[in-house]
């Protein structure tokens, strides 16, 4: 849908699907065994190398310098086939995102533009919550030039993979929150096992625990809340585009089934219920498509209340494609619940990409109140 | 202030007042002692789960991502000690008798803590059912004491029931399918028995169950008039495990693959097929084997329906201790309103999963396949009769050919299709209310949690899984819709035609 709308951008989308087609399709259940099966490293490297790892990070940092539009377009045709490369590319997006709003680009160009491997370029970062809510954070003090990390904060996205982790702390007695750059080798810094999770199984998390690490600010003290919003009011959409992807997918395989599969002496697809179950996905990865593609357009032109309008959208996507991947298994029957077709890992991948960014109805909460005018009650006092 | 036959008149007309209210009209005829006996099991289920489900669910679900092979050995033999696998059994053949409604409470109990540790112990009761509800009372008696046997040896000894083949799921369990249906497991008449070929898929507990009920067809071209049904046991020749599936959830359950490859089952095996079943009713096979199938899935459907009220409990138990120990803006999440209202709902999504195979089983009761077990004299005397009256008095009359000729004409002939539907279609209800109310309580449960909840380690994601299999089998719930059409909606509107679009 977004490429019909912008022409420029099907490179992109050709990219991306070829890319799926050659490197994830026919591994899809193989790279999905991990944490009990090794992880795809190879596949890593050569998102890395074709840039996918830093699709809206400016040339001049080290990424490909594309907006929302092509990240969009990238991550829908990758979930199609994995949600968990999905995963790896919006947590990268997401920290580099965070690391801009708060203006570290010269932090962010000693990073990534000196990168030489996936592992380097990455950067860790807990993409399934709101640091304002709900999360027990570290602690941060001030040791010279630096600081250092005490504490622990759970579900670090790549953790166990990337070099390091952006990671959000409280300073001393600070009412805010502050990000903090942390090297996951320090010798104080103790991970995890990869933590076993509904989805998402090749994009691993770690629980991490810090005993006196020093870290580097990003941005300034206590403005982390500041920073987290202007980021995560356009990866909104990205994480939006992951579900429209993951419900085409759904949808695709779906179809292909309900046409080969007899029951009752008739393709099921000629039974009206089964039509109706075929529609009503349809109708949802088509308004996900819709969704997606104009809330790209509100943040390209940042026009009043485009934050809001995104995350409306993507709000609506995500409960979309909880739906729509519930009834993709339904389609395929008991074969639907096995390993060896792709509809129930898109049935746990769904619900992993509504947890981004933190829990749906506080989101809803956080919508309302602005749209009312009211404090988010999240913001630093 | 109105005649009786005023009364009878406008309690006829649709919505029949006898197809609703199950559960009052069921109230005066059950036995008081059911009371009593289900308040015993759900105490057994809460000291399971605490004994051993609850430490062991979720360590369990990680060993079979570990090991896709895994086979619950350890947790067979626990509820072959605990005795679960003659828990409701009839004492007619030597079980331990509990009403069969408590089993449902059992499920959800237990179901609420783990679905697949649940289906190691209840899919036995789909093969105890298949075979059942042939009423070849011989081989009926042979199996089943050889469970008890299992109980008493400590070598369990489980049923499986195999219906499912690769080409036909849903066309198997509605006659009006099947007969325009693919199947191809065969079963050739020989001399002595029959010779079976073909697979039968997603088969639970296939690899860790002694005997499993198995049907074929005699005529692949007409099987809903040549269905064989038959005992085969593990080690038979001919007979082999193929795949282990690889499961979402409730992989603690293994779903197997069984071969059957010129697979002889001698008579004394065959649990009915068109020749026995004719000697004692004249109606159309077709017709007794949709029978068949009703009596078996309205007692398991229900059960299915509490397995979907379980997982919905299961959520929302998640969902509380979540907001009870989790703070938001300094106050506790379960003092927000929002947080309250939803918890509200989950609670309700319970409550009505249970109202609804409560009213199930009230109609299986009064109406349905173990309406005669649960007559007040007949339940009293199963009940106080000590078992060895049952061992040395009724049993060797179960091995007369007449007791079988009896109870299939009971079933087929004397026993009222209104009755039959009432069930059948109450059962459906209870199994698509529960299974989707289980669904909508884990999607609640993992939006609250966000996070927290996408972890192994929490429980709730395992829920998740194990949940959307309820969905699926025992007929998916679009097949249990239109059951309920077919059997509470379509016999009062002649045009109404199912299946045939
Ligand atoms: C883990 C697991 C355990 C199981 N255990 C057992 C067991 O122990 N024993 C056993 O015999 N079976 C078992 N089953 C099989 C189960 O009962 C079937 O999977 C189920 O009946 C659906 O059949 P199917 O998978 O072939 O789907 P299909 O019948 O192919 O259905 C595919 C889709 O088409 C729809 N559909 C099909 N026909 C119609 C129609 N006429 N009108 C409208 N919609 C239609 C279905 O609703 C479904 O959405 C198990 C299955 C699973 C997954």
């Amino acid at each position: 849908m977004l490429s019909s709308f912008n022409t420029d951008l099907k490179p992109f989308e050709e990219l991306a699907g070829s890319f799926a087609a050659k490197e994830l399709v026919k591994k899809v259940e193989e790279h999905d065994r991990h944490p009990f099966g090794p992880f795809f490293s190879d596949v890593l490297d050569k998102a890395y190398e074709v840039g996918f790892l830093g699709v809206m990070l400016p040339e001049e940092l080290g990424g490909i310098g594309q907006d929302i539009r092509a990240l969009c377009i990238i991550l829908d045709s990758i979930c199609r086939a994995d949600g968990s490369l999905g995963g790896i590319i919006f947590t990268s997006a997401l920290a580099q995102e965070v690391m801009l709003a708060a203006g570290a680009h010269k932090e962010a160009g000693k990073i990534f533009s000196k990168a030489a491997s996936a592992k380097e370029f990455l950067v860790a970062y807990p993409s399934f919550c709101n640091p304002g809510q709900l999360v027990k954070l570290p602690h941060a003090t001030k040791s010279g030039r630096n600081y250092l990390l005490t504490g622990e904060i759970e579900y670090v996205v790549m953790g166990g993979i990337a070099s390091r982790a952006l990671i959000p702390a409280r300073i001393d007695d600070q009412a805010g929150y502050s990000f903090l750059l942390a090297d996951l080798s320090d010798k104080g810094l103790e991970k995890s096992e990869p933590v076993f999770s509904l989805g998402f199984h090749a994009c691993p998390a770690v629980d991490v625990t810090f005993k006196g690490v020093k870290a580097r600010l990003v941005g300034e003290e206590g403005r982390g809340s500041v920073y987290f919003d202007a980021a995560s009011r356009k990866m909104h959409v990205a994480a939006a585009a992951m579900n429209a992807g993951i419900m085409k997918g759904s949808f695709n395989e779906a179809l292909a089934y309900a046409k080969e599969r007899f029951q009752g002496g008739r393709e099921i697809i000629n039974w009206s219920e089964v039509s109706m179950i075929l529609a009503n996905m349809l109708i949802k990865a088509n308004v996900a498509d819709l969704c997606v593609a104009q809330a790209c357009q509100a943040v390209r032109q940042e026009n009043g209340q485009w934050g809001r309008h995104c995350m409306a959208a993507a709000l609506h996507v995500h409960e979309l494609a909880c739906d729509a991947t519930s009834d993709g298994i339904q389609v395929l029957g008991g074969n639907g619940y096995m390993k060896d077709y792709g509809q129930e890992k898109r049935y746990r991948d769904a619900r992993q990409v509504q947890a981004l960014l933190g829990i749906a109805p506080l989101k809803k909460i956080a919508l309302i109140r602005e749209a009312a005018g009211l404090d988010d009650p999240c913001a630093p006092a | 202030m109105l005649s009786r036959g005023e009364i009878a008149d406008r309690l006829s007309s649709y919505p029949a007042f006898e197809d609703t209210m199950l559960g009052l009209q069921y109230a005066p005829r059950m036995p008081k002692a059911m009371v009593k006996e289900t308040r015993e099991v759900v105490a057994i289920a809460r000291k399971f789960n605490e004994e051993v489900a609850r430490p062991s669910a979720l360590v369990l679900d990680r060993r079979t991502h570990e090991d896709p092979d895994y086979l619950p050995w350890e947790l067979v033999e626990e509820a072959n000690r605990r005795g679960f696998y003659t828990m409701w059994i009839p004492k007619l053949f030597g079980g331990k008798g509990f009403n069969l409604p408590s089993m449902s409470s059992f499920s959800e109990e237990v179901g609420s803590v783990c679905l697949g540790i649940m289906n190691v112990i209840g899919v036995h009761y789909l093969g105890v059912a298949g075979l059942m509800t042939s009423y070849n009372t011989p081989l009926i008696r042979r199996v089943l004491s050889e469970v008890v046997q299992g109980e008493k040896t400590g070598k369990p000894c489980l049923i499986a029931l195999a219906i499912t083949e690769p080409g036909a799921g849903t066309d198997v369990e509605e006659m009006e399918l099947l007969e325009k249906g693919k199947v191809t497991c065969h079963a050739r008449r020989v001399k002595g028995g029959y010779i079976v070929n073909g697979r039968k898929i997603f088969i639970s507990m296939g690899h860790v169950s002694t005997w499993t009920a198995l049907y074929g067809y005699s005529d692949l071209k007409n099987p809903s008039e040549t269905t064989v049904g038959m005992m085969v046991k593990l080690g038979m020749k001919g007979f082999s495990l193929g795949t282990h599936e690889n499961k979402m959830g409730q992989r603690v359950c293994p779903a197997s693959e069984l071969i059957f490859e010129d697979c002889f089952v001698p008579d004394d095996q065959v649990i009915a097929d068109a020749q026995s079943v004719r000697k004692c009713s004249k109606k159309p096979l077709k017709e007794i084997n949709m029978r068949y199938m009703d009596y078996t899935m309205s007692a398991t459907r229900a059960g299915v329906g509490a397995f979907g009220t379980g997982a919905a409990r299961g959520a929302f138990e998640k969902a509380l201790a979540f907001a009870n120990e989790t703070e938001l803006h300094g106050k506790p999440l379960i003092n927000h309103e929002w947080v309250q209202c939803m918890l509200a709902e989950m609670y309700k999504n319970v409550m009505l999963g249970r109202l609804a195979y409560m009213e199930a089983n009230c109609a299986n009761g009064l109406r349905g396949a173990y309406k005669l077990l649960q007559l007040k004299p007949m339940y009293y005397y199963q009940k106080y009769m000590p078992q060895a009256y049952f061992d040395r008095v009724v049993s060797p009359l179960l091995e007369k050919e007449s007791s079988t000729w009896l109870m299939r004409k009971m079933a087929y002939d004397w026993h009222d299709l209104a009755d039959d539907r009432c069930a059948s279609g109450w059962a459906s209800l209870a199994k698509f209310t529960g299974t989707d109310f289980g669904i909508r309580n884990c999607q609640m449960a993992i939006e609250l949690m966000g996070q927290a909840g996408l972890r192994q380690d929490r429980g709730v994601e395992k829920i998740l899984r194990d949940a959307k299999l309820v969905q699926i089998y025992e007929g998916t719930n679009q097949l249990n819709r239109l059951n309920l059409f077919k059997c509470l909606i379509a016999p009062a509107h002649p045009k109404a035609k199912i299946f045939a679009e």
